[in-house]
């Protein structure tokens, strides 16, 4: 990473000079000499993933087999973002008739670009929060994630932390290393009150909150500088102009270092071959939203763009029974956000790794 | 005392009526606070259902329409700047079981059927029996710690009607108008959408779903005794997956604090 690729530029100008330092891997302007790209990028990373190439391999034999030719067609198509207005509508008709065979039902997939003047940002008041998790079974609802029965097959973006309030006691006070000679190391140090980050996932009492618990949600927090995209080798995830971070599926490569690279434990991969049931499958999709994912893809929560870019709140907002999360255009003073920026107390989840998330957490 | 009697007997009776009109073979799920605010599921069109409901806890997880079942808000000070078809709610009155009988059955306010035939001199608390048989809540009020009464919030001679400061009606479809007398902090908030929830458009000038106020906090309980939180407890959905090859969640019990 060169200095001045650090220096606060817009995304358009990042993105072109980008395009002229990768223009083999990233802006293919013919579909064959994509592949021999992308394959030779996977070689030289020792990331080669054989079930691509074969699966390529058979679906070339017999193109003639028309739901083959769209599999074909999907799996040379260009990167989205570098798509004509043109390409991306054909692909995203090609997914169309896909998933609607697929899923017995029409399914539409949205392009709609983002709109000038609106930067989308979240803020969440952490004193409501009940711990309940209807924003993790409303964004599985929503965004079609994968929910089968074995390891790996169960994927939510939402995590909720439980973490301990912590009990003081008079026993411990005046206990600790060294013994006897002014206590440096002990009293009530190790008692975990206001930890963040480190508590239980898998917490099931009969009913929340619980007295002795607070809880802490966390989720895609859509950075202003997204360590995630600085790292993906192949410029599959970027940040929208309007904020969220999104995942053109198709161009993943599945290497995950995304996954490493994020702060925030938020991106998912579809480690099997994704379980969604015909009848739950939600058939209003956008392409780099909420669209079915295949095996070996990173996913990820993106503010349910298929809601957001059709001024609907995101589904974890409208689920939330406590009224904890807001969603809103920081741009615009009247909104929700901003107005919570303007008069609460307001914090970023691991502000000192300077990822400047969009995604606040209050207090009132 | 017979009289009084009678009464709870009428209306317990009309009540039960009421409850058990719903079809056994409905899926009922609640919004936000278990047994004042249920919906019927159904689909607004083939395959698109007007709301998803959790398995687990009966919870509403997704609305197909977020402004099914509502109407305008109706009047609300310095709510101004929005018009009025952009901020709608679901009207409380359809959900009160006794509601319909406050002002015909008993506390009419009128005439020589009015009952009980004297109004309340003043507004201190007192026994009702007749109000304990048909609302439990109101044997043990738990709102304001003994100083506030049902007639601070209740009209005297207009029970269908709640009570502003100016003694002046106010319908059960608008309590913040009510709540907002003694709580102007939760009010302001909740006017610019940072207390409380809206679903619908998120853009200022979008349309919404206003949540009100008794959509959430129930008005004659909000200290769930020990607990003192305005907010009742829920049932949590399922927890994530277990990590592979974890049998159960006994690795996470031990605080994340190491001790040395
Ligand atoms: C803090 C204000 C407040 C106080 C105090 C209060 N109420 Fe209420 N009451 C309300 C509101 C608001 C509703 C509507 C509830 C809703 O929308 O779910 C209501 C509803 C009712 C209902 C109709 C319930 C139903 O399910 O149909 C009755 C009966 C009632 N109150 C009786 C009383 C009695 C008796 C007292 C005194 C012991 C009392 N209330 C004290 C605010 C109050
Ligand atoms: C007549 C004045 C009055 C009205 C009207 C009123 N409240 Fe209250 N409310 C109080 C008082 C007094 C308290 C007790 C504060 C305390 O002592 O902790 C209280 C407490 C509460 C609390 C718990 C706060 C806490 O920290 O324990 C909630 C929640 C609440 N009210 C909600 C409502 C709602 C919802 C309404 C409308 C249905 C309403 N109130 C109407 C006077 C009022
Ligand atoms: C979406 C649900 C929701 C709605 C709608 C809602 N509240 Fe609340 N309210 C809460 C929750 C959750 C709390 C926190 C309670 C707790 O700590 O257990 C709360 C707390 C309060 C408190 C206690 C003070 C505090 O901050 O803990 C008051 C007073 C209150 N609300 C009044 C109102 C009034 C007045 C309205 C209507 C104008 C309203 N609420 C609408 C969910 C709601």
């Amino acid at each position: 990473m060169t200095p001045n690729e650090n220096s606060p530029v817009g995304p358009d100008q990042e993105l072109s000079s980008e395009c002229s330092a990768q223009a083999a891997s990233a802006a293919p302007l013919e579909p064959v000499q994509t592949t021999t790209s992308r394959r030779d990028f996977l070689k030289g990373g020792g990331m080669l993933s054989l079930s691509s190439l074969v699966g390529a391999g058979a679906l070339m034999a017999q193109t003639d087999d028309a739901q083959a030719a769209i599999e074909w067609a999907e799996h040379f198509q260009g990167n989205y973002r570098l798509m004509t207005p043109q390409e991306k509508a054909e692909a995203r008709a090609r997914l169309e008739r896909r998933y609607s065979a697929e899923y017995g039902k029409k399914v539409t997939v949205d392009g709609t670009e983002a709109k000038d003047g609106v930067l989308m940002g979240y803020a969440l008041n952490i004193r409501k929060c009940i711990g309940c998790r209807r924003c993790v079974k409303a964004c599985v609802a929503e965004n079609n994630q994968s929910r089968g029965p074995n390891p790996g097959e169960r994927i939510e973006w939402i995590q909720v932390l439980r973490m301990e309030r912590g009990e003081f006691s008079k026993e411990k006070m005046d206990h600790g290393y060294p013994e006897g000679l002014g206590i440096q190391v002990g009293g009530n140090a190790y008692t975990p009150a206001g930890q963040v980050l480190e508590g239980q996932y898998h917490y099931e009492p009969k009913a929340v909150p619980e007295k002795d618990a607070t809880y802490m949600p966390i989720a895609c927090m859509q950075c202003e500088k997204p360590p995630c995209v600085k790292v993906c080798p192949v410029r599959t995830t970027y940040r929208e102009a309007d904020g969220p971070v999104v995942i053109d599926y198709n161009w993943c490569i599945g290497c995950r270092m995304c996954m490493g690279a994020c702060p925030y434990w938020a991106r998912r991969i579809n480690l099997t071959s994704p379980i969604l049931p015909k009848e739950e499958m939600n058939p209003v999709t956008h392409y780099l939203g909420n669209r079915p994912r295949m095996r070996g893809v990173v996913e990820k929560c993106h503010w349910c763009l298929q809601r957001t870019r059709q001024g609907r709140y995101p589904a974890c907002v409208e689920v939330c029974p406590v009224g904890a999360r807001k969603f809103g255009n920081l741009l615009d003073p009247e909104s929700e956000v901003s107005l919570i920026l303007a008069r609460k107390n307001v914090f970023r989840l691991k502000a000192d790794l300077n990822t400047f998330p969009k995604f606040f957490y209050f207090y009132d | 005392m017979k009289k009084i009697a009678f009464h709870t007997l009428i209306l317990a009776f009309c009540c039960g009526m009421i409850s058990s009109a719903a079809s056994a073979e409905d899926v009922t799920c609640f919004e936000s606070r278990k047994g004042a605010s249920e919906v019927t599921q159904r689909e607004l069109k083939p395959g698109w259902p007007n709301v998803k409901c959790s398995p687990k806890t009966g919870a509403v997880l997704w609305w197909g329409d977020p402004f099914d079942g509502t109407v305008p808000m109706g009047e609300m000070p310095l709510l101004d700047k929005t018009a009025a078809a952009k901020a709608v709610v679901k009207p409380r009155s359809e959900k009160l079981n006794i509601l319909p009988m406050c002002g015909t059955a008993c506390h009419n306010g009128v005439g020589p059927k009015f009952m009980p035939p004297t109004l309340p001199k003043d507004k201190n608390p007192k026994p009702i029996p007749t109000m304990e048989g048909l609302l439990p809540d109101a044997k043990n009020l738990q709102h304001g710690r003994g100083r506030i009464w049902c007639l601070d919030c209740h009209h005297t001679t207009q029970r269908n009607k709640l009570v502003d400061n100016f003694g002046n009606p106010v319908s059960f479809d608008q309590p913040q108008l009510l709540c907002g007398k003694c709580h102007g902090d939760k009010l302001r908030d909740w006017r610019d959408g940072i207390h409380g929830k809206r679903i619908g458009e998120w853009a200022s000038t979008g349309k919404k779903r206003w949540f009100v106020c008794t959509e959430c906090h129930n008005p004659h309980n909000v200290q769930d005794g020990a607990r003192n939180r305005g907010f009742i407890q829920i049932e949590p959905e399922t927890p994530p997956q277990l990590p592979h090859g974890m049998k159960d969640a006994k690795y996470e019990l031990l605080h994340g604090v190491s001790q040395h």
